[in-house]
């Protein structure tokens, strides 16, 4: 009996670790900067493309398993190339500001990045699923899942016991910490806040191109992408609360298993049924599964 | 005064009042609006077809145009959403070059045009639109489908599936969620039960058009273990599903009917395996007998393998063909009209039952402006002189056979099928 769930358990962690990437960026920039950055979908979605241009470049050239190094490797460039641009000459510029206009603000920015995607990588989708071949598929349950999708779950775990040790266990994560819990004091004993916002930020592009990065072995890379991943990772940092690491895992695993479950017992439902858990969810704690009133905590 | 303002009132009537279908003078270039999917997840189905558009024009007006007027394409991205489609379908309207207009790829905005060519009263000859629901309650003059619609598509699916597969007992479906999918859905399982009622259906599966990942429906399909699944997935979500289904094995522990599967053999290559049931919806297979038989044919394909670096898929010839159509439409009315250059009403009176050699068979439009096309089915098999499967044991079911006659509600007709229906049908590895 318990058989015929594993499949359900597997798919759902899988969509759950992919969500969970961009979700736990959206919801750390927002515990820092105080910004729910709306363009955050489209670092998601750069990361896709960067690493399916790489990858096919390289395996061009004949270098099929160094393509791996793509997935990798396009988060990094993503990150470095865009977080402290953005943070320095736009993002800072809404810092204490009305919602409502960093709300505004980053809209515009994902605009403009949806266009940029389309100049730089036209409109046509791509696909590149070398890593799902190197990697060989498992029977789990009478069903072939790739070894690729398995992994995806055990990178989601490891990335999210890192960022909770990064911020507990080192100087960085630390001094990140602090920020969050007050900023102020923060600036007062000398930490330099202005660099910890870029940091962050940073970090938070780079977990969402990484997430995107990691999907592209398994998706088609066409526009829309990014809108797609960004109006998820809002539901699951809603149901999470906003600025949980532990909640936005928690939620991605609900939002992951519940989509999961509806594709196989109740198809019709799928694509409302994460909008439906945050429903409920918010009726019952409107501040979120881990979210609290006035708390700020990472 | 009285003749200044005679002459003032005659001129702003020659300006506002003079209609875009005015125009039966023989003008510099026959504008054709084209809307086609360029961006997108349906660019990979919509691209081909422009290309084709661009390589029959090209030939078109390498052999002095249509009445010795060049062609000059016009094209829409259909990726823009149907708002903004609508939108430029009027500008174009407006401009009196531009007689026809070839519209469109997605049934969505076919359903969403229909109506507005018939209210500018602009031809619209509907290049791909393969919604029955196009003329089910509503009568057009000025729209004419030039192609085939989802009721012979899919019943030839159905009719090829219980010819080699007649013992079959449970079926899957999994089809894009809008017009084109679910209509596809029910003629697929309306036909089966009509023609093997004891057949169960066990998933039905209608995830978001353009959806970039399919992982969780294809471990419920592998789950539900049915002995045939059927998709009408297009464009990037049949890419899409393709490659992420083949590696799971799922194309050799179900018998898998890929309804528009002939439009990625090129792009997804070898991961298809042998004997997976792939259709054209429509009889437009580069490597037909019929195709191969025709120069004409036979340059088209090369003059577009040698721009495109590959060969024609069906959405081309969908395209080449209704190109075709709306030369001939004109080459007739120009007849009709003694070498007057026709309006639009002479353009759509043309057009009620021509009969036209297309470059893969025939097309005939029937009174009630819907198109005949034959259908040709077979089964992905491996090539030695290819670096991607082609089709085998094909059959091409005759359009008469397939398609509802006039004036029948489409799903009663597809009730009323019968197994005789089936023995006489050609049988596959009939047609080569």
């Amino acid at each position: 009996m318990f058989a015929n769930y594993v499949p359900v358990i597997v798919d759902g962690l899988v969509d759950a670790a992919l969500i969970f990437f961009v979700a736990v960026g959206l919801t750390l920039v927002f515990s820092v900067a105080r910004v729910l950055n709306v363009a955050h979908g489209s670092f998601y979605a750069l990361g896709a493309y960067l690493s399916v241009v790489i990858g096919m470049w390289l395996t061009g050239h004949g270098w099929i398993v160094a393509s791996l190094a793509a997935l990798l490797l396009s988060p990094i460039l993503i990150a470095v190339a865009l977080g402290p641009l953005i943070e320095r000459t736009l993002l800072r510029w809404t810092y204490g500001r009305p919602e409502a206009l960093q709300i505004l603000v980053t809209f515009g920015l994902f605009l403009v990045l949806e266009d940029m995607q389309k100049l730089i990588f036209g409109v046509e989708p791509y696909s590149q699923d070398t890593a799902v071949q190197l990697f060989g598929v498992s029977h789990i349950s009478g069903i072939v899942y790739p070894n690729y999708q398995l992994l995806l779950i055990v990178l989601a775990i490891m990335v999210g016991i890192g960022l909770r040790l990064m911020l507990r266990q080192t100087r960085i994560g630390k001094l990140i910490a602090a920020v969050v819990a007050d900023q102020e004091m923060a600036q007062t004993i000398g930490i330099d806040v202005s660099r910890i916002f870029v940091l962050a930020f940073t970090l938070g592009v780079l977990l969402a191109a990484l997430g995107g990065a990691l999907a592209s072995p398994m998706i088609g890379v066409a526009p829309g992408l990014g809108a797609e991943a960004i109006v998820l990772a809002f539901a699951v940092a809603a149901i999470g609360g906003l600025g949980q690491i532990e909640g936005a895992a928690l939620a991605a695993i609900l939002v992951g298993l519940t989509r999961a479950s509806a594709i196989y017992w109740a198809p019709e439902f799928q694509p409302v049924v994460p909008y439906l858990v945050m429903v409920a969810v918010l009726l019952v704690r409107p501040y979120g599964l881990f979210g609290s009133v006035g708390l700020r905590r990472i | 005064m009285k003749c200044l303002s005679s002459i003032i009132a005659a001129l702003l009537l020659a300006v506002i009042g003079a209609p875009a279908t005015a125009q039966t003078s023989k003008p510099a270039e026959v504008d054709l609006g084209i809307f086609t999917f360029t961006s997108g997840p349906g660019a990979a189905y919509g691209v081909p077809g422009r290309n084709a558009a661009d390589v029959v024009i090209g030939q078109i007006n390498a052999s002095g145009g249509i009445g010795g007027v060049p062609v000059k394409p016009i094209y829409v991205d259909e990726g823009q959403g149907t708002n903004a489609v609508v939108a430029e379908f009027r500008k174009l309207a407006s401009d009196s070059n531009n007689q026809a207009m070839i519209a469109a790829l997605s049934s969505a905005n076919c359903l969403a045009l229909a109506p507005v060519a018939e209210q500018l009263q602009m031809p619209t000859f509907m290049w791909n639109c393969d919604t029955h629901q196009l003329f089910l309650k509503d009568k057009y003059k000025y729209v004419y489908r030039t192609n085939s619609s989802t009721v012979p598509e899919f019943v030839a699916d159905a009719l090829y599936l219980l010819a080699v597969k007649p013992n079959v007992k449970t079926v899957a479906i999994i089809d894009p969620d809008y017009a084109f999918g679910r209509d596809a859905g029910l003629i697929f399982k309306q036909t089966l039960k009509a023609l093997k009622p004891d057949i169960e259906v066990v998933a039905e599966l209608y995830p978001k058009l353009g959806s970039p990942s399919f992982n969780t429906e294809i471990s419920r399909l592998v789950a539900a273990k049915p002995d045939v699944i059927f998709s009408n997935f297009w464009g990037a979500d049949l890419e899409n599903f393709a490659r992420q289904a083949a590696p799971r094995e799922l194309f050799t522990s179900s018998q898998v009917i890929l309804a528009l599967g002939e439009s990625v053999l090129q792009s997804v290559g070898n991961l298809l395996p042998d004997g997976v049931i792939i259709g054209v919806i429509g009889d437009g297979w580069w490597k037909s007998s019929t195709a191969q038989a025709n120069p004409q044919t036979k340059a088209f394909i090369e003059d577009y393998r040698k721009r495109f670096n590959e060969y024609p898929v069906f959405p081309s010839f969908k395209m080449a063909n209704t190109i075709y159509a709306v030369k001939a439409v004109y080459d007739k009315a120009l007849a009709t009209n003694k070498g007057r250059w026709p309006t639009r009403d002479e353009l759509v009176a043309a057009a009620k039952g021509i009969k036209v050699d297309t470059l893969t068979g025939t097309l005939a439009l029937r009174e009630d402006n819907d198109g005949l096309v034959d259908q040709i089915v077979g089964v992905t098999e491996k090539s030695s002189s290819y670096p991607f499967p082609i089709m085998g044991n094909m059959v091409r079911y005759p359009a008469n056979l397939v398609t509802p006659p006039v004036g029948t509600d489409p799903i009663a007709w597809i009730s009323k099928l019968t197994p005789t229906m089936l023995a006489n049908a050609p049988k596959p590895g009939s047609y080569k």
